[in-house]
Formats: C-alpha cells, sequence, structure tokens
C-alpha cells in the first residue's frame, strides 16, 4: 500500500509493490502448509505416544514429520525477514505521509519472523547449532534490524 | 552466424521456407508452451488431448507455412491453428458440452491472460541476464532476498532495489513491444 501510494515520488515504487504482492501470496501458501505440517505431526506424536515398542520405521517416519514441520516455519522466518526489508525501503523512499503504516508493516514482519523462528527451534527435530535454527534465527535477525531502522527514530 | 533465437517471426518464417531445419526448431521452441497453453489453459483439454493437437498444430504449421502471407503473423496463425483444432478435438470427444459454448467461454478472459503471459515472457528475454536471472529466482523460484545474496554474492540490502529496477526495465520493455504490436494491423 505504502509503495502504491508513492507512485509519483518514487520510480520504484510500482516495482516494490510487486515483490510485496509475490511475498504476501507466498505467505497464503506457507501459513495453510504451516497448518497442515503442525496437524501432522502433532498426529505422529500422538501414534508414537500411543505405542512404546520399539519400531525402527515408525521412528523414521516421526522423525520425517518433525523436520517438515521444522522446514515451513523456516520459510516463513525468511519471508518474514523479506516483508521487513520491504517495508524498510518503502518507509525509507516513500512517500512520507505513509512512513508510519510502512513502520507498522516491518515491526508486524519482524514479529512473524520472531515466531517462526521459534518455532523452529522448539520443534523436536532440532538440535542447538542445527544449521535451520542458525538461518532462522538470522531471518528474525534481519527483519528486527529493518523494523528498527523505521522504528528507532520515533522512539 | 545470426543466432536463431535474435530473429524476428517474419525472419525466422522466411529461413523456414528454405527449409532450414534449425529455424524450424526454434519456431517450435519459440511458440511450444504458448500453442501448449491454449490447449490446456484456454481449452482446458487433457495431457493427452494436448499433446494430440500439439503434434496436429505444428505438423500443420510446416505443411502450410507457405499460406502464411505475413510472416510476422505467425504467432495469431499459430494462435488460430491451435484454437481450431482444439474446437475439433473437443467436438470429437465424448464431452456434452457445446463446442459453440467453449469457444465463447474461451474467448473471454483464459486467452487474455495467456497471451499476457507470453508476452512478458518475451519481454523478460529482452531484459539482460542479470535482470532474468534475478527475476526468476523471486518470482519463480521463490528464493528470498537472503538466498538470493548468498547465490549471486550481491548485499542483502539491494536485493529488493535491483529487483524493482528490473522489473521496471521489464515494464518498459512491455511498452516498447505494446507500441508497434498495435499498429501492425493484428
Amino acid at each position: 500500500m505504502v509503495a502504491r501510494c508513492s507512485r509519483d515520488s518514487w520510480n520504484e515504487s510500482g516495482g516494490v509493490a510487486a515483490q510485496a504482492e509475490a511475498i504476501r501470496d507466498r505467505a497464503v501458501v506457507l501459513a495453510q502448509d504451516d497448518g497442515r505440517v503442525w496437524e501432522e505431526a502433532l498426529s505422529a506424536l500422538h501414534d508414537a505416544r500411543g505405542d512404546e515398542s520399539a519400531d525402527a520405521r515408525r521412528d523414521f517416519r516421526l522423525e520425517q514429520t518433525l523436520q517438515d514441520a521444522a522446514a515451513v516455519p523456516l520459510e516463513i522466518a525468511e519471508l518474514g525477514a523479506d516483508a521487513a526489508a520491504l517495508a524498510a525501503l518503502a518507509g525509507e523512499r516513500g512517500d512520507g505521509t505513509y512512513r508510519a503504516d510502512a513502520s507498522a508493516a516491518a515491526a508486524l514482519a519482524a514479529g512473524g519472523a520472531r515466531a517462526a523462528a521459534h518455532l523452529v527451534q522448539v520443534n523436536l527435530a532440532v538440535r542447538p547449532g542445527d544449521t535451520r535454527l542458525v538461518r532462522a534465527r538470522a531471518s528474525e535477525q534481519a527483519a528486527s534490524e529493518a523494523a528498527d531502522r523505521l522504528l528507532t527514530p520515533i522512539r | 552466424m545470426t543466432a536463431l533465437s535474435t530473429l524476428s517471426d517474419a525472419d525466422l518464417v522466411r529461413r523456414c521456407r528454405t527449409g532450414d531445419s534449425e529455424a524450424w526448431s526454434e519456431l517450435v521452441e519459440r511458440y511450444s508452451r504458448y500453442v501448449y497453453a491454449i490447449c490446456v489453459r484456454g481449452f482446458r483439454l487433457s495431457d493427452e488431448d494436448a499433446e494430440d493437437v500439439f503434434q496436429d498444430v505444428f505438423t500443420r504449421a510446416f505443411l502450410r507455412l507457405e499460406t502464411l502471407r505475413d510472416g510476422s503473423a505467425l504467432k495469431p496463425w499459430l494462435a488460430q491453428l491451435t484454437r481450431h483444432r482444439c474446437l475439433d478435438a473437443i467436438a470429437s470427444s465424448s464431452r456434452v458440452e457445446p463446442v459453440e459454448e467453449v469457444a465463447a467461454d474461451v474467448g473471454s478472459g483464459d486467452m487474455e491472460e495467456i497471451e499476457e503471459a507470453f508476452a512478458v515472457r518475451e519481454a523478460v528475454a529482452g531484459l539482460s541476464d542479470a535482470c532474468q536471472d534475478i527475476l526468476d529466482r523471486f518470482f519463480a523460484q521463490d528464493q528470498s532476498y537472503r538466498t538470493i545474496s548468498h547465490e549471486l554474492d550481491i548485499p542483502a540490502g539491494t536485493i529488493a532495489s535491483r529487483i524493482a529496477r528490473c522489473l521496471g526495465k521489464l515494464r518498459s520493455e512491455l511498452e516498447g513491444r505494446n507500441e508497434p504490436a498495435e499498429g501492425s494491423g493484428e
């Protein structure tokens, strides 16, 4: 919205608006995917708890399900970083009238990235030092820094 | 030697008419997705029917290329051939939907969407390799800025602006292409 409202003063606004739409479309798909993999992981954990016997195949399937459940929030964290970066760009170069809207968007995106990184961390398949957790935390950090670029001046 | 991919449709048709097999391969390559998209997205043919129509369209195009008076009209000519063959395929299938209704339905939004998608594809091909690459990574491969930054070794903070500038060039390219097309009488 900020980019669309900045067409008269910012020649990159159309390209930024197009990227924002692409990110929004991806977010919708990822949100649905996240719900699906979460349910599958929950179901797999429930099944495993009901059966204490050693079963390598079941354990492998459980591990795979949990891996999938970590992959989606990782993508969400990276998408959150992209959304925050784009919002920061729009806030800095777009029409100043809408800077507060861009700040709000960046803050929300940073919050989403942080929540998603947390979900990656608590996933049972992710051990400390896991590269996915490192990537998720890097995205959280990048999103936070992007949001701070807009929010800091008015604190 | 001229790269075939850079030839205009008119020049490509001229080369095909001399029996240049490489030119013919380029013609098929250039329009195969277009023809297939009309079959599948425009007329919603099954993969099997679309494959039959696809073969038939290019066979007819090969045999009738001499009848195409203006080589620059290759694309609309192929589109017309494809539409006719799709309608034939529907008429000869067991579908109960009247062919006229299908034709009217297809004539609305789907063909415009296909035309637009191909116009964009052609315009993208006119951009620099760097722009084509970064647009493909972001919009087609859904890569994040971070991944693009790592793989292309450019600062992450500049990716969004680079993409925006490439989209600006794409827009100019599209506008440049649309102007002569409207004046060609197609």
